[in-house]
C-alpha cells in the first residue's frame, strides 16, 4: 500500500515537471503566456491529479490532427 | 479573465489582505508559543509547535467557513471574502506543519514506515472513544491539500466548475474530520477540556450561521414568486436601487441582478462566470458591472466582459413604468444585447 502510494507520488512529480512546461499549454491556451510563478503554483496539483491530466493531455494532442476541435 | 495566467493577480487590496493575514498568523503563533511555554515549562519545543500550528489551523478553518454565510447576512463582511483563497491556502500551510511535526515526532523513529505507523499505532478502530484520531487528521489534511493545490484559476477552468465546486465542498468533510480529530485527541489525552468546549462552541456557531443564512435566502426567494404580467414581473421601485448598484431578485428560480446606472436600468444573471460570485452585490465601475469577489467585469447592456475578455452572463428584458422596475422572467442567452430601460423617458414628456 505504502509502496503504491510512493510510486503514485513519484510518477506524479515526474509528470508534473512535463505538465507545467508543456501539457498545461496544450490543454489550456491561456497557459501559454503563463508566468513562472503560475507554473510553480500549479505544480502540486499536477502531481496529485496526474492520471486525469494525462488523459486530457493525450486527448488534446490527438485532437489537433483531426477535425474535432 | 485570463489572458495568460499569473501566480497571483496582485492588487493593492490583496496585498493589504495578505499582509494583515500574515501579521495575524504570526502574532497568534508567537503568543501561543510564549504563553504555553510559560504555563507549561516541561513541554518540548516540538510539542509546542504541534499545538500552536494545529490550533492556528483550526481557528483559520473556522474563519474560512464563517465568511460565506456572514457575507450573505451582511455585506460589510465582503472584504473578507475577497481573498478567501489565500486564507484557505494559509490554513493548509499551518495544518501541514502540524501534521508533519506530529508524523516525525510520533511515527518516524520506529521500524515501521511513518505512514503505516500513523494508521496502525493505535488499532482500536472498533472503539468510539478510543478511535485512532490521527488518521482522521491525516485524511482531513489530504482534502485540504487537494483544495489548496487546486485553488488557482487554472484548475477552475480545466477541471470544470462542477468538479471544482464539488472538490471544494469537501471542506465540510475536512471540517467534520478535524472536529473528530481534535475532540477524540483531547479526550484520549485528557489534557484540555477547554479545547473540547471551544471546538463544540465553534461547531454550534458554524452550523447556526449556515442555517440562518440559508433561511434568510429562502425567505428572499419566496418574496418574488407571483405577480407576472406578459412575462414581466414587478420586482421593485426604481428608488429601491441605489445608483451604480443593484438589487438581487429571484425570477423563475434564478437569481437576477437589477442594476441602476446613468439613469438606466439593466438586468443580468447574478452569478459571476468566475466562481459564481454575486454580481448584484458588486458595483458599476467604469461603466461595467464589477464582481465584488475578484473584480471580473461585465457590460450591463449585453452581459459581456469588455475585450479582450470573453466571459458572458445572461441578460434580461427590463421596463420602467411609473417608477416601478419590471423584468421579464425569461433569460436571454449569455451575451445577448438588451436595450437598457430609461428611468426618465427620453425628452421626459410624461415625467
Ligand atoms: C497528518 C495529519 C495529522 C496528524 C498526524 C496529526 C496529529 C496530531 C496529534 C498527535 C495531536 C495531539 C498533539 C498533542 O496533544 O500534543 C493533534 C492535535 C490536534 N490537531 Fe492534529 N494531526 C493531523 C492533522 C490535523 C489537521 C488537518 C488539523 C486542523 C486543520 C489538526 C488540528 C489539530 C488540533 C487543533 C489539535 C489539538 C491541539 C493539540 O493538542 O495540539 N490536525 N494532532
Ligand atoms: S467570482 Fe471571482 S470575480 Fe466574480
Amino acid at each position: 500500500m505504502v509502496h503504491a502510494f510512493e510510486l503514485y507520488v513519484a510518477i506524479g512529480i515526474a509528470f508534473a515537471v512535463a505538465f507545467v512546461l508543456r501539457g498545461a499549454n496544450r490543454i489550456d491556451p491561456s497557459a501559454r503566456t503563463g508566468t513562472w510563478g503560475f507554473r510553480v503554483l500549479i505544480f502540486p496539483g499536477a502531481a496529485a491529479l496526474w492520471p486525469l491530466l494525462l488523459v486530457r493531455w493525450l486527448r488534446a494532442d490527438s485532437g489537433t490532427g483531426s477535425e474535432t476541435p | 479573465m485570463s489572458v495568460g495566467y499569473q501566480a497571483v493577480g496582485w492588487n493593492r487590496q490583496k496585498k493589504l489582505y495578505d499582509r494583515t493575514l500574515a501579521l495575524g498568523v504570526g502574532l497568534y503563533l508567537a503568543l501561543f508559543l510564549a504563553i504555553s511555554a510559560a504555563v507549561n515549562p516541561n513541554a518540548t519545543a516540538e510539542t509546542l509547535v504541534i499545538r500552536a500550528f494545529g490550533t492556528g489551523a483550526l481557528l483559520l478553518l473556522h474563519v474560512v467557513l464563517a465568511i460565506g454565510p456572514l457575507c450573505r447576512l451582511d455585506r460589510r463582511f465582503l472584504p473578507l471574502l475577497y481573498n478567501r483563497r489565500h486564507l484557505g491556502v494559509t490554513m493548509f500551510g499551518l495544518a501541514l506543519v502540524h501534521g508533519l511535526f506530529s508524523l516525525v515526532q510520533f511515527h518516524a523513529f520506529g521500524d515501521t514506515h511513518p505512514l503505516v505507523s500513523l494508521f496502525t499505532a493505535n488499532s482500536r478502530y472498533d472503539s468510539l472513544a478510543w478511535f485512532p484520531f490521527q488518521p482522521l487528521g491525516f485524511v482531513a489534511l489530504v482534502i485540504l491539500f487537494l483544495m489548496a493545490a487546486t485553488s488557482h484559476d487554472f484548475w477552475l477552468a480545466n477541471l470544470g466548475a462542477p468538479v471544482w465546486k464539488a472538490l471544494h465542498m469537501l471542506v465540510y468533510v475536512a471540517y467534520s474530520l478535524v472536529v473528530a480529530h481534535v475532540v477524540l485527541g483531547s479526550l484520549q489525552a485528557e489534557t484540555c477540556p477547554l479545547l473540547t468546549g471551544l471546538v463544540g462552541a465553534g461547531l454550534v456557531a458554524i452550523v447556526a450561521l449556515h442555517l440562518v443564512a440559508g433561511w434568510r435566502e429562502r425567505a428572499l426567494d419566496a418574496e418574488h414568486a407571483g405577480d407576472a404580467t406578459d412575462g414581466f414581473v414587478d420586482v421593485c421601485a426604481v428608488d429601491d436601487i441605489e445608483p451604480e448598484r443593484a438589487k438581487i431578485v429571484t425570477l423563475g428560480g434564478e437569481r437576477v441582478a437589477v442594476f441602476r446606472y446613468d439613469d438606466k436600468v439593466s438586468a443580468v444573471g447574478n452569478a459571476c462566470r468566475h466562481q459564481n460570485g454575486p454580481l448584484g452585490e458588486g458595483r458599476i465601475i467604469d461603466g461595467c458591472i464589477t464582481c465584488p469577489w475578484h473584480g471580473y467585469q461585465y457590460r450591463p447592456e449585453d452581459g459581456c466582459s469588455p475585450p479582450p475578455f470573453t466571459e458572458k452572463v445572461p441578460t434580461y428584458d427590463v421596463r420602467v413604468t411609473r417608477g416601478r422596475v419590471l423584468v421579464r422572467s425569461e433569460a436571454h442567452a449569455p451575451g445577448t444585447p438588451v436595450a437598457p430601460a430609461q428611468v426618465h423617458a427620453m425628452g421626459s414628456r410624461d415625467a
